[in-house]
């Protein structure tokens, strides 16, 4: 039997995690093949219409990332997606998708192990939690 | 003019919108010189059979979410016989109330209903309901909504004469005209019917029509409206309540909103937003007035029933992930 391979959806902020994603892999840092990296000026402009979209199309997870508080480019858009994470983690919750599967992680330029070890959790986590849409995990 | 033939129906709902039809001020005395209805169990005490009776429909009216197998086959056999068929109201149009019986996962009690009900022929039976429930777009094809819980007066009216060619004197017109989007208010003045799959609301949200004062939007506390509304005229979601303005189809006028009463989405979501919830979840989080994440999780514990909340209306049709989940992408 194939072992299911989810498929995650990471929104990258340009300034931090980006960078780190891509030092990440420079360095040669062992991480799961799983993720589908969106690279987004800031994580402040994730809207949550975008997380729910990610869902919906048939992702597995999906990874919001962005600077530390304080380190925001652009001065306070992590704040505004800090704001916005515990609603829509509670509506998430409430329309059936298991805590695991939505996560906002702070991950600065340097962090590239940090960001290594993010993606190795999310995706060992969502393999236990098995596809999200069952009909879609073939795809 | 012939009268136009015309069939009136609600499904599982409360027939509120029956009543709209009759909401239409002195024209209603008018109605039976322009309509032929020859199936409205509400007043005339039609029976189902009586569909049969029927060769052919100039429009329909279908109000109530289809949740029984009974309101699947009256909208496939007046989707046979209509020309036109309209939804009236949001359960038909989206799904409405009747469609928040989706977040439970639903059996029928065997005892009542279904095949294998043990019962004495004396009881009535409940009629078995879908696995569930449905707008009416997603059971037979649709040529028009009129949304609304219910449809305001003059949305009513004006989808009356778009499909009754009754034309009433221009003030008339042009009141009921004013809030819908210009292709159908001028095929309405100019006696044509408008474009197929059109919606009689407006295309912007309720914020557009709202009366009230918007300022910069911060609050620290979740409310509910009797708990804290001022009469200051100021933007209720700025005063901490869940105002839905923002995730709503314009068309109502912003009547709630401006009788002081927060907006619960009856028009459902306007084209420009992907998904009422999301909208909601992004507009209310922008008030919150802290930036710790412990004080932002203590707001966020105080918000009760979100589902209900934001899909209040729309949770068979507008809810993307629900619809995801049922396979309807």
């Amino acid at each position: 039997m194939n072992q299911f391979e989810p498929k995650i959806i990471a929104f990258l902020c340009n300034w931090c995690s980006y960078v780190a994603a891509d030092a990440a892999g420079v360095s040669r840092f062992k991480q799961a093949p799983n993720i589908r990296a969106i690279r987004v000026f800031c994580s402040g402009m994730v809207d949550p219409g975008y997380v729910i979209k990610a869902f919906a199309s048939g992702a597995d997870a999906v990874l919001v990332a962005g600077c530390h508080t304080g380190d925001c480019h652009y001065i306070s858009g992590n704040i505004k997606a800090l704001r916005r994470s515990f609603l829509l983690d509670k509506l998430l919750t409430e329309l059936g998708v298991e805590k695991g599967r939505f996560r906002l992680e702070w991950i600065a330029a340097s962090e590239s192990p940090r960001y290594a070890e993010v993606v190795n959790e999310i995706a060992s986590e969502v393999k236990k939690l098995g596809p999200f849409l069952p009909s879609l995990a073939s795809h | 003019m012939s009268k136009k033939k015309v069939a009136i129906y609600t499904a599982t709902g409360c027939r509120t919108c029956e009543n709209t039809v009759l909401d239409i001020h002195y024209q209603v005395s008018d109605l039976s010189r322009y309509f032929d209805v020859l199936f409205w169990p509400y007043v005339l005490g039609s029976q189902l059979e009586d569909q049969d009776k029927i060769d052919d429909l100039d429009f329909s009216f279908y109000a109530g979410a289809v949740c029984t197998e009974s309101d699947r086959q009256v909208a496939i056999r007046l989707r046979e016989k209509s020309k036109i068929m309209v939804t009236i109201g949001a359960c038909a149009s989206f799904g409405g109330m009747p469609g928040l019986a989706d977040l439970l996962a639903r059996g029928n009690p065997e005892s009542f209903s279904g095949d294998n009900a043990v019962r004495p022929e004396s009881i009535p039976c409940l009629p078995g309901t879908e696995a569930q429930v449905s707008a009416l777009f997603q059971v037979v094809d649709v040529d028009y909504d009129i949304p609304g819980c219910p449809p305001t007066q003059n949305l009513v009216w004006a989808a009356i004469q778009a499909f009754s060619g009754w034309s009433a004197s221009t003030s008339n017109l042009s009141c009921a005209a004013s809030r819908l989007p210009e292709s159908i208010a001028q095929a309405i003045v100019s006696g044509v019917l408008p474009p197929r799959k059109s919606m009689f609301a407006g295309e912007k949200a309720v914020c557009a029509s709202c009366s009230r004062i918007k300022e910069e939007k911060k609050f620290s506390d979740a409310k509910r409206f009797y708990e804290n509304y001022e009469a200051t005229g100021r933007c209720l979601l700025e005063q901490g309540l869940i105002c839905q303005g923002i995730a709503t189809r314009e068309g109502c006028g912003g009547i709630c909103t401006g009788a002081g009463l927060p907006c619960r989405g009856c028009f459902g979501k306007p084209p420009a937003v992907y998904d009422p919830g999301a909208k909601m979840v992004s507009a209310i989080s922008s008030t919150f007035d802290c930036e710790k994440a412990g004080e932002i999780k203590k707001i966020v514990e105080k918000f009760n029933d979100l589902t209900g909340t934001f899909y209040r209306y729309n949770l068979p049709s507008q809810c993307e992930l629900l619809r995801a989940l049922r396979g309807n992408l």
